[in-house]
């Protein structure tokens, strides 16, 4: 279980206003009708703990996550 | 924590409320939950995992105040990110001694050597001490970060008294493996679903707070907030007094903005403009009074709000009970934290900055340090850091220290000479000895580019550090050299008062005093450690001063045996007020003691002593600790005849020796015993290495008389004593060395073959012994044969020399002073003087004689003697004596052979 770098896309229920959004700086965010989809590259499994831990403090509900792991170099 | 003044607190009632607020809101008691709780608590452990706002500390702090006769309860509340262990485990000791107050696991006074596992002994012995039932509640055990402390706590569960109960209360199920207690049925859950709302508690939190809303407005709010705590509450405070409540009611139902967000910003705008700016400027700090949210918010008035915003339960929370002290709920500080950055970003910096000084001002350095870091201007966290460095570790704040270090940023730290230094206490504290002297020395060679304003601060901590390493490590003549240049830098800086100035003198003196202890300087040691100690008592550091007298229960020249057992007692007794009696700083006070007690011929108190002594010093103990430790090992196994393990205990001893760079008080006491024992080449070796002229040359020479006895040249070891009327007191020999001296001449004198001569010297012998009962060199040197060279037992110190007799033949010594504590009528010290005399032949008259009082002293005080033991003759009274362990058996007997 290294790091690795990944694209992830998180979904949250609700539409977040600024100031929860201002919470997560490194992600896009995209306010759909009922939910917000925050997108962004996430350095490793730290990071990606750290942005759930933000969701979780602030109390959001979260739909689902997807990352797509870039794979180990000896895969390929 | 300062207390607020109290003229600001009965000003309170006159200001107006704030509008939006009504006391009505308080929490509403729901005492179904209420129940659910009291029937979890039957269990060991309770685990209250949900999310925030969910409602967990508003229950858990309602059910700690309901009053109830048949548990006491204690309260942690974990503080933000909570990296420190020792601070978590201190907080719970904290809230088990004082069930009070509401613990909060931050800065406290603490030793240093932190043991988590033994604090965890430790907190269980006090749980097991509370009656009849003890619940600890955790709160906010998410918070927690420590590997360590999570571990501690599992073993804590797992061995929890059964009177004990432990709630924890998170956001999520600790990482804790509590399978084995889950067998056994000894763990009770609450989780998310049990704490919602139902729309009937939804109706009646409405009705409490007086907001009137219609059936289908109440239902409404209840399946939008889906009975989630915090968001009922964000909606209340939003509802009191709004002109529409079911408008708003449509609104908040009709919106697809996150609840939490959305709540928290209806709140906030639904505050006076100054209100909702104190709250964003305040937001930054982990907890504040109304002076700090006063400077932070550039106003006054501040703890009215603060006061007004917890009793209108709104996600403001009191800390102490004085309610001077205030955080914010976790999820509203998240949200103004958040709102502040995306508002007032260039502002948070000076904010940080204006926290730091606050902090910095009121003795807070770990927050000062904290907040200076994050308003960016590291440098001046090191110096501020640097600057405390000493005040934080004679609290023992090393943990602290460590934390604040990795807050520092990567590339910052690596050749900041401020930041080595901070780094070199840590390893010290921590015993890694190596790399804190290669940190001391990264910092030193800094020291000449710094800047001269700096530089003079930079020197005196450098030197007072390695002044702490170099007695660490036993290097006495470094030691003494770094106290010197202590002493210039501190004189030279008079002009600029430094704020560690009283304490680094105090540590200097300790570490001063410590080493003249073992180097024999016992007039300096006297004088440093006295000062040390009153110092430290004045300064409010009792870890120093504890330290200080530890090292002052040594018996010397100056410090007579009682006095020195009074001292040892006291450092003990102080060390337990604070919690401290397990620190290795005690050990050479129990080291002292058990010393003492041998030398009284009290062998199991003594073993008692020493046994605490290893125990204190675990595997961190300083070489010229263990030479005391080795040494007192070695006298109990030769006083109880155990021959080979006495000689492995002070050669361990001498080993220890070999450590230090200088030389020890004890080494030449060591030599002689070991000679006693029969190594007088390996007791050579080692006086042969101290130069001649030595301060101690009496010691040395008692070492030397030992070394020509055991090599049968008894003639040379009587010129090596050469006078021993010489030593007499009151010169510079303590009782005990001056006890050996003649029995050393009496055994070469037998040797010899010259009797009386003998005899002279045991009886002289037993007169140094007298006033304090030194019977232990008798056993070391297994001197019964010298002391039958007293003509049938004729001495004037008979009931000593029952008592010598007794631990020859293998008997317990007795302890005169338990039994006298124990006594119903004490003897006075004249009558157990003329007590002594009873069981020897001598007549009254030439009792009166010997103690050079009236005969009719000597007849009153029997008289006084036979009333207060109940008999009415001289044999029942030495019967009942000897029962009463006032004296011991054996003198009219003849002796062993």
């Amino acid at each position: 279980m290294g790091t690795a770098l990944g694209l992830y896309t998180i979904r949250i229920k609700g539409r977040l206003g600024a100031t929860a959004l201002s919470a997560f700086p490194s992600m896009v965010p995209q306010l759909n009708a009922n939910e917000t989809v925050l997108t962004g590259w996430l350095e490793d499994r730290s990071a990606l703990f750290g942005v759930l831990a933000q969701i979780e403090a602030l109390d959001l509900q979260l739909s689902s996550s997807d990352g797509c792991e870039r794979k180990p170099d000896h895969l390929n | 924590m300062p207390s607020s003044p109290t003229a600001q607190r009965a000003e309170r009632s006159a200001r107006p409320t704030l509008t939006g607020f009504s006391r009505a809101a308080s929490l509403l008691r729901r005492e179904d939950l209420l129940a659910t709780l009291d029937r979890a608590v039957r269990r060991k452990v309770t685990v209250i995992s949900a999310p925030p706002g969910s409602g967990k500390t508003s229950l858990l702090r309602t059910w700690s105040d309901r009053s109830s006769k048949d548990r006491r309860v204690g309260f942690v509340t974990v503080p933000h990110d909570q990296q420190d262990a020792q601070q978590f485990w201190l907080a719970v000791l904290d809230a088990i001694r004082q069930p009070a107050a509401r613990a909060d696991s931050r800065s406290r006074t603490a030793p240093p050597a932190f043991d988590g596992d033994a604090m965890v002994d430790t907190i269980v012995s006090e749980l097991a001490e509370q009656a009849p039932v003890f619940v600890l509640i955790i709160d906010d055990v998410h918070e927690l970060r420590s590997v360590d402390a999570f571990r501690q706590l599992g073993h804590l569960l797992a061995i929890l008294p059964s009177s004990a109960r432990v709630v924890l209360s998170s956001r999520r199920d600790p990482p804790i493996r509590l399978h084995q207690l889950r067998l056994a049925d000894e763990v009770a859950e609450i989780r998310a679903g049990d704490l919602q709302f139902s729309e009937h508690d939804t109706r009646e939190l409405l009705a409490a707070s007086e907001i009137s809303l219609s059936d289908g407005g109440a239902a409404a709010l209840h399946r939008r907030t889906e009975g989630w705590a915090a968001g009922l509450r964000l909606a209340v405070i939003s509802l009191s007094g709004h002109p529409e409540p079911e408008r708003f009611v449509d609104e908040f139902s009709g919106t697809d903005r996150a609840i939490g967000e959305y709540l928290m910003a209806e709140m906030l705008e639904r505050q006076p403009s100054e209100v909702q700016r104190m709250l964003l400027r305040t937001s930054l700090v982990e907890r504040l009074n109304g002076e700090l949210a006063d400077l932070l918010a550039d106003r006054s008035g501040s703890e009215q709000i603060l006061l007004e915003l917890e009793d209108a339960n709104a996600f403001v929370v009191s800390l102490d009970a004085e309610r001077t002290w205030f955080r914010y709920h976790q999820l509203l500080a998240d949200f103004l934290r958040l709102e502040l950055r995306r508002t007032l970003a260039g502002e948070i910096p000076e904010l940080h900055r204006n926290a730091a000084h606050w902090f910095a001002d009121h003795g807070e350095v770990v927050e000062a340090v904290r907040h200076t870091l994050a308003a960016g201007d590291w440098p001046d966290a090191a110096r501020l850091l640097a600057d405390h460095l000493f005040s934080l570790t004679l609290d023992g704040q090393e943990g602290a220290i460590d934390v604040l270090l990795r807050s520092f940023p990567d590339g910052a730290s690596a050749d900041d000479p401020e930041l080595a230094l901070a780094r070199a206490a840590v390893e010290l504290a921590q015993g890694r000895l190596e790399e804190a002297a290669a940190r001391l020395a990264l910092a030193g060679s800094h020291v000449q580019s710094m800047p001269p304003a700096r530089r003079q601060r930079v020197v005196v901590a450098v030197a007072s550090l390695r002044l702490a390493l170099a007695r660490r490590s036993g290097q006495f003549t470094e030691v003494m050299e770094q106290v010197n240049l202590l002493d210039a830098s501190i004189t030279h800086e008079s002009s600029e008062p430094v704020a560690m100035g009283t304490e680094l003198r105090g540590v200097a003196l300790m570490n001063l005093g410590i080493i003249e202890t073992w180097s024999g300087r016992f007039e300096d040691a006297e004088r440093h450690l006295s000062e040390g100690a009153a110092l430290a008592q004045k300064i409010g550091r009792p870890y120093l001063e504890v330290t200080c007298r530890a090292y002052q229960a040594f018996p010397s020249t100056l410090v007579s045996l009682t006095n020195a057992r009074e001292r040892g007692r006291h450092a003990l007794a102080l060390a337990e007020r604070y919690g401290w009696d397990d620190r290795p700083v005690l050990a050479p006070a129990l080291g002292a003691l058990a010393a003492i007690a041998l030398w009284m011929g009290e062998f199991e108190e003594g073993e008692r002593f020493l046994r605490r002594g290893w125990e204190v010093v675990h595997a961190d103990i300083d070489p010229a600790v263990a030479v005391l430790l080795h040494m007192v090992t070695g006298m109990l196994h030769s006083g109880r005849g155990e021959h080979q393990p006495a000689l492995e205990a002070l050669t361990a001893a001498m080993q220890a020796q070999s450590l230090l760079t200088g030389v020890h008080i004890l080494a030449p006491v060591i030599a002689e015993w070991l000679a006693c024992l029969g190594m007088p080449d390996e007791a050579r070796a080692t006086l042969d290495e101290f130069s001649t002229g030595h301060e101690w040359m009496d010691a040395i020479d008692l070492g030397r008389a030992a070394i020509s006895l055991a090599e049968g040249d008894p003639a040379t070891a009587l010129a090596v004593l050469g006078d021993v009327h010489r030593m007499m007191p009151p010169l510079s020999f303590p009782a005990y060395a001056l006890v050996e001296a003649h029995v050393l001449a009496g055994l070469a004198h037998l040797a010899l073959g010259h009797r009386s001569a003998a005899a002279a010297a045991a009886e002289a012998a037993l007169a140094a012994a007298e006033p304090d009962r030194l019977i232990f060199p008798f056993a070391m040197y297994r001197a019964a044969e010298l002391l039958d060279a007293l003509p049938n037992h004729e001495t004037a110190h008979g009931a000593l020399l029952a008592d010598i007799v007794d631990l020859l033949r293998g008997a317990p010594a007795p302890s005169t002073e338990r039994a006298r504590l124990s006594q119903p009528e004490e003897l006075s010290p004249s009558e157990l003087r003329v007590l002594r005399y009873l069981p020897t032949n001598l007549t009254r008259p030439e009792i009166s004689g010997e103690l050079y009082v009236s005969i009719n002293t000597v007849n009153t005080h029997i008289r006084s003697i036979y009333s207060k033991l109940g008999v009415r003759d001289r044999s029942s009274a030495v019967q009942r004596a000897r029962q009463l362990r006032l004296l011991s058996t054996g003198l009219s007997r003849t002796s062993p052979k």
